[in-house]
């Protein structure tokens, strides 16, 4: 998920906290004598992103009834749903120990500083990260059989999903093998259609717009805003009618997207430092509310947080449009991955295993994903086993048109249920306007996610370039103080240097006065 | 008592502070050594002089460190130029509510500071238009608002002490009152001035958060060290955390005899009996 990458208030308390505890506790496997307490009992260590799973509560009016006669209700936290169902199924006792994270920086540095997870949920490129890094558990053989259907996440992933995890690979390794889908979205521009049309907002190009400075925004992280850079700076290749049309097109943007050779790093760096001219913020967050506020008029936007910004401004009467710009998205998802030294590190690495891959499978069932996708706004990896329709009734719940409405759209999502675009079961019945809306951000078209590519990891030394160069682009350069200023800081300078000694000197004085006539 | 009389151990003063101390030493001097090694090390662990290099040689960093210091050089003398008048009126002027005027400036205080800048935003927007225009002044007004109360309290507390006797001598002796302003009130508000710049010059080199919700895109001290750590570049993100603490020992040092004379003094005047 990309919503929560907000930057932490006290970021140095927290680096300093922490580097405390590293120097009081080293590298702690202290979660060995949990164990020693109760032998029966599982201790399932999960980290996942704030605000991420279905924390239950629900009000009854909440209650979701869908039209195959399902109905979706939360009332307790999922991961606590979770010990029932696992002791009723399997007989024995886990006890789920759940925490959070708030960037995948802060989870990769939390596992260097020697926590310990057995589960975490980071996204797909801290995956290849880990993956590279060798520090993840695969799943077993077991996980992957249909038969079992006990085996949700195998039997309810969407073949969507499911294809983009095992078609792409990090050192000869398929992700499908460490990673489970949870969610996952693309990215595109967020947009005031009374503003901007479009046609304006099919491009990233859009973030350079002489008409529109200061009233658009980029995201305060450098992996999105490069990914912006390289839209702009290969536009004219990313739209040319031989390459898009080219067999090994999905392949040649997929390398051109992550291209991070010194030269295009350089020209990005340029290009950033001039759109910093032309934007009116870098947010993480705070780009939803001034999107709704009328403060900004287009905003790079991950698709989740494009369907609640657009959610908000329904409330107000307020038309708000999602589109992926024409160059090429980013597809991103987050992932279930076992951590070997969690797993390992338990009292009975097997036990531990099957309850970690069972938690996973329990999230996949549909109705938690329902749940999740209620809670949380972002789109489920889940789609639902052959004959279990949760899902697509959840989605028509959401956006199908009233049986009322008369000029209704045809919006085929076959190829995310059943992988056969033209599977007529999966058609939603929409109004006209949900077609640049909530429901095309949250379930893409097919030839939509066709111009999207997932941004690889980089390697130590590209994340060095990449890194400097986007503190380059947010650093003021002291090179560029004019020479006046320079002056006027010296005279100052000079001023308050005279000044205190003129009126220490006086301070002083009184002073002597007071010490030597008391 | 009894228990005195029993053990051995008796509980003097100097034991209170072991709470204080055990404190210190695991959230201050750890982390210190910790941030000090790491600033003197590379990825591999040997001692280096790199990271200062970098530190110097990159004309971003310290571009940011000059503004940063930019920042807290305005902020801090807008601050004294809106504090003194108010504090000087507030403690010299007759006033039948002083209590409620005094409070009126530190009730923001009382208020979530997130809030405040968050209204402060909306209230700027509707002057401006549009915030973009004008991130260097955005901020300023920002931390000024932030900080304010802090200078005006140390000022204020030091002008009400101050001996008024020294003040009717000096208009007995024939000066007026802009000299007897300039020549007695103001070198003896220096303490105040100092603890008062202190409190607003240190933490708007470092306070990230206001340029962050007022749309300031350009790095400070503060979000520097954060894009270094979030980068997992420890040993360089150490670094620029010990040059800024260098830099506050410096300032410290450099103004620490006001204090030091203040507190020798006692009651902030002149005349100890």
């Amino acid at each position: 998920m990309r919503k929560r990458t907000r930057r932490k208030t006290g970021m140095l308390v927290l680096a300093s906290v922490t580097a405390a505890y590293l120097a009081l506790h080293g590298m702690p496997q202290n979660n060995m004598q949990v164990f020693a307490k109760s032998e029966d009992e599982i201790v399932l260590r999960v980290c996942n992103w704030e605000e991420y799973i279905d924390t239950g509560d629900w009000d009854e009016e909440e209650r979701i009834a869908l039209d195959n006669g399902v109905e979706i209700f939360g009332e307790k936290p999922l991961y606590e749903d979770f010990e029932d169902w696992y002791f009723e199924t399997y007989g024995r006792r886990v006890r789920v120990e759940y925490s959070c994270f708030g960037t995948n920086e802060d989870l990769y540095n939390q596992l260097n500083l020697g926590d310990t997870y057995d589960l975490v949920c980071p996204s797909e490129y801290m995956i290849m990260k880990l993956m590279a890094e060798g520090r993840l558990e695969p799943y077993s053989d077991t996980f992957y059989d249909k038969n079992n259907e006990c085996n949700y996440y195998v039997n309810n992933v969407s073949p969507y999903i499911y294809n983009v995890m095992n078609t792409n690979e990090i050192n000869g390794e398929r992700w499908g093998k460490y990673a489970a889908g949870y969610m996952w979205g693309i990215t595109g521009v967020l947009y005031n259609p009374e503003q901007v049309s479009l046609e304006e907002a099919s491009s990233w190009k859009i973030f350079a717009d002489e008409r529109l400075k200061r009233q658009v925004a980029l995201k305060d992280n450098v992996r999105d805003s490069y990914f912006a850079a390289l839209g702009i700076l290969k536009a004219d290749l990313l739209t040319d009618e031989e390459f898009r049309s080219a067999p090994d097109y999905t392949k040649r943007l997929e390398d051109e997207m992550n291209d991070t050779s010194q030269e295009t790093i350089d020209e990005a760096q340029a290009l950033l430092e001039q759109l910093m001219g032309n934007i009116y913020s870098l947010e993480t967050d705070s780009g939803k509310a001034d999107m709704v506020s009328g403060k900004i008029v287009a905003d790079y936007q991950w698709s989740g947080d494009a369907v609640y910004a657009m959610d908000q401004a329904d409330e107000d009467d307020f038309e708000l449009c999602f589109s992926v710009p024409k160059e090429g998205a980013n597809l991103w998802f987050d992932g279930w991955v076992m951590l070997k030294d969690g797993i390992y590190g338990s009292a009975d690495s097997e036990k531990q295993k099957h309850a970690a891959e069972a938690f996973v499978n329990f999230i996949s069932r549909p109705e938690s994903a329902v749940r999740n996708m209620y809670y949380v706004g972002y789109t489920s990896s889940i789609a639902g086993a052959q004959g279990d329709d949760t899902i697509f009734e959840y989605i028509n719940w959401c956006y199908g048109a009233e049986d009322s409405e008369q000029d209704t759209i045809a919006y085929p999502l076959g190829y995310f249920f059943s992988g056969d675009s033209e599977d007529e079961r999966y058609v939603i019945t929409a109004s006209p306007e949900q077609v640049d809306r909530q429901l095309y951000a949250q379930y893409p078209p097919e030839e939509t996610l066709k111009r999207t590519v997932v941004m690889r990891y980089f390697n130590e030394e590209t994340s060095k370039a990449i890194n400097r160069m986007w503190i380059n682009v947010r650093c003021f350069d002291i090179r560029d103080v004019p020479a006046a200023i320079w002056l006027a800081v010296i005279a100052v300078l000079l001023l308050i240097v005279f000044l205190c000694y003129n009126t220490g000197n006086r301070y002083r004085k009184f002073a002597e006065y007071g010490r030597n006539g008391g | 008592m009894q228990l005195k009389n029993k053990s051995r151990f008796r509980l003097s003063r100097a034991h209170l502070s072991l709470p204080y101390g055990l404190f210190l030493v695991c959230f201050v001097l750890a982390p210190l050594f910790v941030i000090i090694y790491y600033a003197f090390t590379n990825g591999e662990g040997k001692v280096t002089l790199e990271n200062l290099l970098g530190f110097l040689e990159n004309p971003k960093t310290t571009g940011t460190l000059l503004y940063s210091f930019g920042i807290a050089v305005v902020t801090t003398s807008v601050c004294l130029l809106l504090a003194y008048p108010i504090a000087y009126i507030l403690a010299r002027g007759k006033f039948r509510h002083k209590s409620v005027v005094l409070m009126l400036f530190i009730m923001p205080m009382w208020i979530n500071f997130t809030l405040r800048i968050t209204a402060l935003k909306e209230i700027l927007t509707i002057i401006e238009g549009n915030l973009a225009f004008h991130p260097f002044l955005n901020t300023i007004i920002g931390m000024t608002y932030d900080f304010l109360p802090f200078m005006i309290l140390p000022i204020y507390t030091t002008l009400l002490k101050l001996d008024k006797s020294l003040i009717e001598a000096s208009s007995d002796l024939g000066a007026d009152a802009l000299q007897t302003f300039l020549k007695v009130t103001l070198p003896l508000s220096v303490p105040g001035i100092i603890s008062g710049i202190f409190m607003v010059f240190l933490p708007s080199m470092t306070n990230y958060v206001v340029l962050d919700m007022l749309y300031n895109s350009t790095y400070i001290m503060g979000s520097l060290i954060g894009a270094y750590f979030a980068a997992y570049d420890w040993h360089g993100g150490s670094m620029i955390a010990l040059v800024l603490l260098m830099i506050i020992l410096v300032f410290t040092l450099f103004t620490n005899r006001y204090a030091d004379e203040d507190a020798g003094n006692g009651r902030g005047g002149v005349v100890s009996r």
